[in-house]
């Protein structure tokens, strides 16, 4: 038998097995199916690092993706569970063989616990919709700045970075009940699930907490398995049980009900000065967003077309009148009455900071349009219309004053890449999480989508990636996010041995996304 | 001194590159500038209001697999115009492309986030795939229909006009032979279709009691072009069209008006694209005549207590107005609500999915010939959606719509009665 034909065998066994296991209208290999299943976005589909999958499938629930896990370690094939896939970088297959394990059977909302707050949600589910249903019970989640479209699951379980982070700390902090499909099979359940598969109430546990597996910065990228379902939680919201939106696509503005939420745009001389002001404000525990966004995110998110980019960006509105400045939302969580309070708490501390408010046509433009967006969607991929893609390094999550240091040793890099780096004016995103606890800070800015502007770039970067990492710096992951990010930054801190035992004890067979979350053997 | 500025080199990024003629260049830029990020197969996060109804690719929601979605679209466009896939190497290719809607919801979405028009990249996928696969057999019959009597429905050019000589009476002009100052296009659908033309007539009815200087063409009416156009086949579009433009331009109207969304988006958006240029207005009948009851010309008589909802037709709607980056998508929505208003006893609730960010009812883009079971469980979805409402009947001003909310309401539980606004709208006069 040629080489071929057995390989050609071996396909057929698989798909008939697939095909038993969750229909044959459920899987698919055919050409122009797996095509759509390995990229785009960032480089790796334009540097020709993925590769189509060899299979699609579409499970429905916890037992048909354990039997189609089980499968892929009957044949020793790699999976890939995917949610909404925005960060193909790491949902795109590296290799050949690999299956795409896709969640659209999986997108039922379980159950939201209006006195427990919390939902229970499947894969599919996207942020847009859990927040639907929960605004409408006066309550909410969050949403990345990749967009509401993200699946919540998937959310939780990636980088977890999101605008009212400031309140409710990182995404995959608010995972509570799992069941989750481990690499080799087994099925995990977590938390009360564990005691009962309708109560997801509760995260922790039983024993030492094994969430801890899939959480941690970036996660574990698709490499322990696929959670199939998971209660997150939701958390008290004064807002309307509809979102206001006045306007059509694409120039629509929405205006929270002014009794409960009310925007500050503060501006300072110096990041560092702004950055102290993100330090008082969470020090005095009030605010809903506390975010402090780099010109160029002003200009993405304004701007409706590439054409009033470029234009805008000519024109210097942000970065003259926005530069150095932060961001706060006050929430009225209880009342009005709070609302009042923290608006003359947050006086007080513009006063002792020496802030000063943003030009009013300046708010006027980007409080209706784009600042609420950080509570709705924040919609991420707009930082893809003026160029066709961008890039991000130094994203680090770390206490805020550090956060500073951060992202201007980036401003180094990006001067020195420049270009094929366009013009981004200092790219300094610092957001504040738990109340100030820490910062999380990335440089982000436009690059013009081709492939050698790319290509020279990734070069570099992965240079600069490197040299950090033998400096014993762990940043500027922002170009590892798609490559094997533990296998970089765990010997650095230290972790290795641990992931590396986890992973060989869950995924004896290296389905599970490999190289992710770190290749045992390497 | 201030640094040079650095901008990208390609000047497509600098101003819109889509305008004029479409070609495989300009289908490649949309199809590379594709990020992956999925605004194509939700409802633009801002506007989900429930998780039931958040989707808005009918067919990616059906068939699920993300080569059913504008982004696998994209995907297949950049494979094949960069040589790594033929139209021929899969037989799903024609399902991928052909049973889409064509409605557009993709594409208002997109737009939210990138200068793109994603109905244009079909339309160019879908012509290329004729070109080298040849016509679908299910619209084969569609096809040759147009050819032979140019209107889509199999029907002798003579049938076009038998709505009209039920009218004798009114003394409806034939521009043929007098002139007017508006012509009252009334499509394939309408003019040919036995359970439809009550609607014409009340049309006709209400503009010539409200003293309309309007006529018609009769049976000298050709398609609008609309089906070949969506289809897949420009020659045979541009022919229906270039006659039509030079036809109503030598008729010397101020205005054409048109019941049919199909028809209305057509010549108002697509016959912009052809040399011959038009010279007069295009309005849906909804335009008209909202303008009319607005200036107090319509009386109405009658109420009529019902709770009603609004089904906006894409085409009447979102692909009803040319695009141009960072400006609204606009379209006719306010104009038939306002008439639904004005009706006594009439009260109007609203889907939740509306507008630019409406569920399309899946009759359009030729789905409604070719693969009738999917374009009826897309109008199953919508008739829940209006049930939702707590209303008991969708009215909308498509022919398509219309036929294909009836076909997929047949059989369901809950009945929801499907109504043209100019029918309801009679009843009230
Ligand atoms: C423009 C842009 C901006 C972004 N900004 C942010 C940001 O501000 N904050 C932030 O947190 N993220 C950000 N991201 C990253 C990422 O897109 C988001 O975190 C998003 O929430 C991921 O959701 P998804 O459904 O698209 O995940 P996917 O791309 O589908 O998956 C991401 C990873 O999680 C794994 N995974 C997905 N679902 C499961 C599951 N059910 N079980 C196990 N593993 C699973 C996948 O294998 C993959 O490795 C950004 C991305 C883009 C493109």
């Amino acid at each position: 038998m040629t080489e071929k034909a057995k390989n050609d065998e071996r396909h057929q066994q698989i798909l008939n097995a697939f095909q038993a296991a969750i229909g044959v209208e459920n899987v698919k290999d055919n050409p122009a199916t797996v095509n759509a299943y390995f990229g785009d976005f960032l480089p790796p589909k334009m540097l020709g690092m993925t590769m189509p999958p060899e299979f699609v499938v579409l499970p429905n629930g916890t037992m048909e993706t354990q039997a189609v896990i089980k499968i892929c370690n009957r044949y020793k094939i790699p999976f890939i569970p995917v949610g909404s896939n925005q960060w193909s970088l790491t949902g795109s297959p590296n290799r050949p063989h690999t299956v795409i394990i896709d969640c659209k059977r999986m997108g039922a909302i379980h159950e939201i616990d209006e006195k427990n707050m919390y939902a229970v949600i499947e894969p599919l589910c996207t942020l847009a919709q859990v927040q639907a249903e929960a605004y409408k019970r006066g309550l909410y989640i969050g949403s990345p700045e990749a967009s509401a479209t993200a699946s919540a699951i998937g959310g939780h379980v990636f980088q977890g970075m999101w605008g009212v982070g400031y309140r409710l700390g990182v995404a995959y902090r608010n995972i509570l009940g799992l069941e989750w499909v481990l690499p080799n099979g087994e099925i995990l359940r977590t938390g009360s699930f564990s005691q009962d598969a309708d109560n997801g109430f509760w995260g922790e546990g039983p024993g030492p907490d094994l969430r801890g597996m899939l959480r941690g910065y970036a996660g574990a990228m698709g490499g322990v398995g696929m959670v199939t379902k998971m209660a997150v939680k939701l958390h008290p919201y004064p807002g309307p049980k509809v979102w206001p939106v006045e306007g059509v696509i694409p120039n629509q503005t929405s205006v929270l009900p002014e009794d409960r939420f009310k925007w500050h745009m503060v501006k300072y001389e110096s990041l560092e000065d702004a950055v102290n002001f993100m330090y008082e404000v969470g020090k005095a525990e009030i605010a809903g967003v506390v975010q402090k966004w780099p010109t160029v995110y002003y200009i993405m998110w304004w701007s409706k077309s590439c054409e009033e980019y470029w234009t805008e960006w000519q024109k210097r509105t942000f970065q003259d009148n926005a530069k150095n400045a932060v961001g706060v939302c006050l929430w009225g969580f209880t009342s009005g009455k709070q609302l009042e309070y923290e608006t003359r708490v947050l006086e007080d501390i513009i006063k002792e900071t020496g802030g000063k408010p943003v030009k009013k046509e300046v708010y006027d433009m980007w409080v209706p349009h784009n600042a609420n967006d950080w509570i709705r969607d924040t919609h991420g991929s707009r930082m893809m219309r003026a160029s066709g893609t961008f890039l991000a390094l130094r994203l680090q999550t770390d206490t805020l004053k550090y956060s500073i240091g951060q992202v201007k040793t980036g401003y180094k890099w990006v001067d020195k890449f420049s270009p094929p780096i366009l013009d981004s004016d200092g790219p300094d995103w610092i957001g504040g999480y738990d109340f100030g606890h820490f910062g999380f800070g990335e440089t982000d800015f436009p690059v013009e989508k081709n492939t050698e502007a790319i290509g020279d770039l990734m070069g570099k970067l992965m240079g600069m990636v490197k040299e950090d990492v033998t400096n014993g710096l762990e940043n500027g992951v922002g170009p590892f996010l798609g490559g094997a990010y533990h296998q970089m930054a765990a010997p650095v801190f230290k972790y290795d041995k641990l992931l590396k035992g986890i992973k060989r004890a869950i995924d004896p067979n290296r389905v599970s996304n490999p190289p992710h979350q770190i290749d045992p053997d390497a | 001194m201030a640094k040079e500025m650095l901008l990208p080199k390609d000047p497509r990024y600098l101003k819109y590159p889509l305008e004029g003629p479409f070609d495989q260049e300009k289908a490649r830029w949309i199809a590379f500038n594709c990020s992956r990020c999925s605004v194509c197969k939700w409802v633009n996060s801002w506007q989900v209001k429930s998780a039931r109804y958040a989707r808005i690719c009918p067919q990616h929601t059906r068939y699920m697999f993300d080569s059913h979605s504008g982004q696998g679209k994209c995907d297949l466009a950049l494979s094949i115009i960069d040589g790594k896939m033929k139209w021929g190497d899969d037989p799903e290719i024609k399902d991928i492309l052909f049973r889409c809607t064509m409605c557009g919801g993709c594409d208002a979405m997109d737009k939210n986030i990138r200068d793109a028009e994603l109905v244009k990249l079909y339309r160019w996928m879908r012509t290329e795939y004729i070109k080298d696969q040849g016509i679908l057999p299910e619209q084969k019959p569609l096809v040759d229909s147009l050819k032979q009597y140019d209107n889509v429905w199999v029907q002798p050019r003579s049938k076009r006009n038998a709505w009209a000589k039920e009218l004798k009476d009114l003394g409806i002009k034939d521009l043929n032979k007098e002139k007017a100052e508006v012509l009252l296009f009334v499509g394939c659908t309408y003019g040919l279709s036995q359970e439809l033309k009550g609607t014409i007539i009340n049309i006709a009815k209400i503009l010539k009691a409200n003293k309309v200087d309007f006529g018609i063409l009769g049976d000298s009416e050709l398609c609008c072009g609309s089906p070949p156009d969506k289809i897949g086949l420009p020659e045979e579009f541009e022919r229906l069209a270039t006659a039509n433009i030079k036809r109503f331009n030598e008729l010397g109207v101020k205005t054409v008006v048109t019941p049919c969304a199909g028809c209305y988006g057509t010549i108002r958006v697509e016959y912009d694209e052809l040399p011959v240029k038009k010279n007069f207005e295009v309005l849906h009948v909804a335009e008209y005549i909202e303008k009319l009851i607005k200036d107090k010309k319509i009386k109405f008589k009658k109420e009529v207590p019902v709770t009603v909802t609004w089904h906006d037709p894409c085409h009447m709607g979102r692909m009803s107005r040319p695009y141009v980056p960072g400006k609204d998508i606009l379209g006719a929505y306010e104009e038939p609500r306002n008439i639904l208003k004005a009706i006594p006893g009439v009260e109007l609730v609203e889907m939740e999915r509306i507008k630019e960010y409406a569920w399309c009812c899946g009759g359009g883009g030729g789905a409604f010939t070719a693969f009738k079971d999917f374009a009826q469980w897309t109008a199953r979805e919508r008739l829940t959606e209006a049930k939702d409402t707590g209303a008991s009947m969708i009215v909308t001003s498509c022919p398509w719509c219309e036929s294909n909310l009836r076909a997929g309401g047949i059989g369901m539980e809950e009945k929801m009665e499907i109504k043209n606004l100019f029918d309801l709208m009679m009843e009230a006069l």
